[in-house]
């Protein structure tokens, strides 16, 4: 069974923007899929629905079983719990510090005593920092958030995202923010670390060179629509058409 | 030259302002309704003024500048009385401390009821937070002191909380605007992580408001200094009390040493708060 | 690999260390708070007991001698004219509190006061005096000398805007560009031009502003300082409680949130207006 199955989803905006228009994927575990589209195209819609920090205006998403788009509020946030989200501008809380945005992942399961007096058990706070010292950033545990660098504050969502022990990654747009170089590197980072750990993820980008060095399965995405769905290897030209001209649809 | 022409003449060297009715090329008709809004506005001030000065004022008794002039020199304040009021002018500033403490403490949840993208409960909580800020901001301390020294008895408590009642409107009100200012980005992550919402206040809201907040706590303090000095009147301690029972005796010059005294705690309070802001933010 | 792990211990040994201590000061300073409420109960004499029936004795109170409020009363002859007279102070209060304003604030701003040896302190000492003397205590100075009636509340009021906008339309000069204060200051000007033609365009837009915001304060300021015997609506809080009629005392004091957020409606139409 595919970890993830995404039916029928369709979302449109109350401005009347239909964002995705019939959405129909499956994900399987420890893939990798990139999702490959313009801006607009409805890739940050699309993640955002898996997890409804959009709401979906009509379909299904069933996440290992759970149909995540019938949860009331207290089952979407236990599934929540297991669905961990890199953000393109990293969202990371500026005034705290590095170790505790870290620690931030693991707030789904804490009672509201410990969010308030901010005292972690002990047993987190050596997994964060373990977290922190694999994605490279233990000397900067101490700094406030805003002290470090664009990748550096990546490497601290992915951290974040990996406290919780996601069964699945949603990654928006990560390098996005980021120079070449420095992008390149935490792509390597986040996909290493997911390999290791057999978590699937679904990364969406606009560079379709990025999406063919990292993943082995490209989903490709146009005005609300999938246009193509292939193993990297098979990607070429026309393909590539298909989303920068939507040759395909409209 | 007069104010009138400052500000619709169309001088070259005046920039044009902002408004609609600032434009130097608008036809006459409208220059002639400017002036005579204006007119008319002063019109009514001069009108009410002699109203007030002259008419509503009991002349008998107050005779002239000279004698006013006297009546004021009797404030000039008594300084061998200083000493004895220093206990009071200290139960004062402890007033004004706790009433802002208090008030701090409890205008933090009620700013979260009053800011529409956090607010629990929808517009119901939103509008019950805005209304106790209202009430809050509306009802002046001496209001709150009398009814809450009915419930308690003279003393400093009352005080206090006539104070903590009295802050939570200004700090609940420009937190709330805070929080609605706040990057949305933060809010979304700890969201995604599948925290309660009462988490993700705490985590992602506050400490970006935190400074907003310190800053607007350490202000309030200032200004609920120069409150606590008059809540005595009614009953609810500091020195209010001892200013008003001076002026009830004619002590005039006792009553200047108490303005004397006030001044002095409000500026050294000043003082404080500044070198405390500049230390925590 | 070795040398990972040793990093990594090192590390999280470090860290425990700064824990720990964040820890311990943090309980040393609860420590200290708790001591400083214990001495604060003991030194002002805090009923500790009342405090837990407070609010019920303040719900019964409210719902007991002061509802239902006595609106009647509140808007009979006497009552109502105080009302009128609560607005005028506020509106004569904030006029010539404004017009006293724009020099005064002109003086206390370092950039462009014309004398920096005798304006400036001048300025600033008006300020500062009018600001750290609480408003009521104004109002009974003042009734003592003028007497009682609205001109003891006016003039307090034109303090207290001057206290309140004069501060804050100084600190809008002194942030102003210097650029046209130069140049004008180049072709010879007095002072008195060069505030007029470069000071005061630049400032106008934000001190329209202040004036709003300074009429909010000054509205509500009106309506208690009756209560010393300056004029208004406050007598009548005063006179009402004294005689225990607190259901007239309600109806003055919704009567007064009625106004004053009357007057914030307004003020928000005005500065909607100007944007």
């Amino acid at each position: 069974m595919a970890l993830v199955e995404i039916g029928g989803l369709k979302k449109t905006y109350p401005t009347g923007e239909r964002a995705l228009r019939g959405i129909d994927l499956t994900v399987e575990s420890g893939e990798m899929v990139a999702v490959l589209g313009l801006s607009g195209s409805g890739k940050s819609t699309l993640l955002r629905c898996i997890n409804r920090l959009v709401e979906p205006t009509e379909g299904e998403v069933i996440l290992d079983g759970v149909r995540v788009t019938s949860l009331d509020k207290r089952g979407l946030r236990k599934v929540r719990q297991h669905m961990g989200m890199i953000f393109q501008e990293y969202n990371l809380v500026d005034r705290l510090s590095v170790l505790e945005n870290v620690l931030s992942g693991c707030l789904g399961s804490a009672s509201t005593w410990r969010a308030v007096l901010r005292a972690f058990p002990k047993v987190d706070i050596d997994r964060a920092m373990e977290f922190c010292h694999r994605v490279g950033i233990l000397e900067h545990i101490r700094k406030r958030a805003d002290q470090l660098s664009g990748g550096q504050r990546q490497r601290v969502g992915i951290a974040r995202a990996l406290m919780q022990q996601p069964k699945i990654l949603l990654v928006d747009e990560p390098t996005s923010s980021l120079d070449m170089k420095i992008g390149v590197e935490v792509m390597e980072l986040m996909c290493t670390i997911a390999e290791e750990r057999h978590i699937p993820m679904l990364v969406s980008m606009h560079d379709l060179d990025m999406a063919t060095r990292f993943s082995k399965r490209i989903v490709g995405l146009h005005l609300g629509r999938i246009v193509f769905d292939s193993p990297t290897a098979e990607v070429d030209r026309a393909t590539m058409h298909r989303i920068y001209d939507g040759a395909a649809d409209e | 030259m007069n104010s009138a022409d400052l500000t619709e003449s169309d001088a070259p060297h005046d920039r044009p302002p902002a408004r609609p009715d600032g434009n130097p090329l608008r036809p006459r008709g409208v220059i002639a309704w400017l002036y005579a809004r204006n007119a008319a506005f002063a019109t009514v001030v001069v009108l009410l003024a002699v109203h007030v000065f002259v008419f509503q004022t009991d002349w008998s008794r107050t005779s002239g500048i000279g004698e006013m002039a006297r009546t004021a020199a009797w404030f000039l304040p008594d300084l061998a009385y200083f000493p004895s009021i220093l206990i009071a002018l200290f139960e004062t500033a402890l007033i004004a401390f706790w009433g802002t403490a208090i008030g701090m403490a409890v205008a933090i949840p009620i700013a979260v009821l009053a800011a529409r993208n956090v607010t629990p409960f929808g517009l119901v909580s939103y509008w019950s937070g805005r209304v106790i800020i209202v009430l809050s901001r509306s009802v002046h301390e001496l209001v709150f002191a009398l009814i809450f020294v009915s419930a308690l008895g003279l003393g400093a408590l009352p005080g206090i909380f006539a104070l903590a009642v009295r802050s939570i409107g200004f700090m609940a009100k420009t937190t709330a605007e805070a929080i609605e200012n706040v990057e949305i980005g933060p809010l979304e992550a700890i969201e995604a992580t599948g925290a309660k919402r009462i988490a993700v206040i705490l985590f992602a809201v506050l400490p970006q408001v935190f400074p907003i907040f310190v800053g607007n706590v350490i202000f309030q303090f200032d200004i609920n200094l120069r409150r606590a000095a008059i809540l005595g009147m009614v009953g609810a301690g500091g020195i209010g009390l001892i200013f008003a029972e001076q002026i009830m005796v004619l002590a005039y010059d006792r009553a200047g040493t108490v303005v004397l005294g006030v001044v002095l705690m409000v500026l050294l309070g000043e003082f404080v708060s500044n070198r405390l802001r500049e230390w925590l933010l | 690999m070795m040398d990972e792990l040793v990093r990594f211990s090192d590390a999280k040994a470090g860290y425990w260390r700064f824990v720990r201590l964040r820890r311990l000061i943090r309980y040393v300073v609860v420590l200290l708070f708790a001591t400083y409420v214990y001495w604060t109960i003991w030194y002002l004499n805090i009923p500790v007991e009342r405090i837990w029936g407070m609010p019920g004795r303040v719900a019964t109170m409210i719902a007991g001698r002061m509802f239902p409020p006595d609106f009647e009363y509140a808007l009979t002859g006497t009552v109502f004219m105080s009302i009128l007279e609560t607005i005028e102070m506020s509106l004569l209060g904030t006029v010539f509190g404004v017009i006293i304003a724009v020099p005064v604030s002109w003086f206390a701003a370092w950039n462009v006061t014309p004398s920096r040896a005798v304006c400036y302190p001048l300025g600033r000492a008006v300020l500062v005096f009018s600001r750290a003397i609480p408003a009521i205590i104004w109002a009974m100075i003042l009734v003592v000398i003028l007497g009682f009636g609205p001109m003891a509340g006016t003039i307090t009021l034109i303090l207290l805007t001057l206290s309140f906008a004069g501060k804050l339309m100084s600190e809008q000069i002194e942030a102003i560009d210097m650029g046209p204060v130069e140049a004008i200051r180049a072709t010879g000007a007095g002072e008195i031009k060069i505030f007029f033609y470069a000071v005061l365009p630049q400032v106008k837009a934000a001190w329209i502003g202040i004036i709003i915001y300074s009429w909010d304060s000054t509205f509500r300021a009106s309506t208690i300082l009756g209560f010393v015997g300056a004029g208004g609506l406050g007598l009548y809080i005063r006179s009402t409680t004294q005689l225990l009629d607190y259901q007239r005392t309600t109806g003055i004091i919704l009567v007064v949130i009625a106004m004053v957020v009357a007057s914030e409606i307004l003020s928000h139409f005005a500065r909607q207006r100007i944007r």
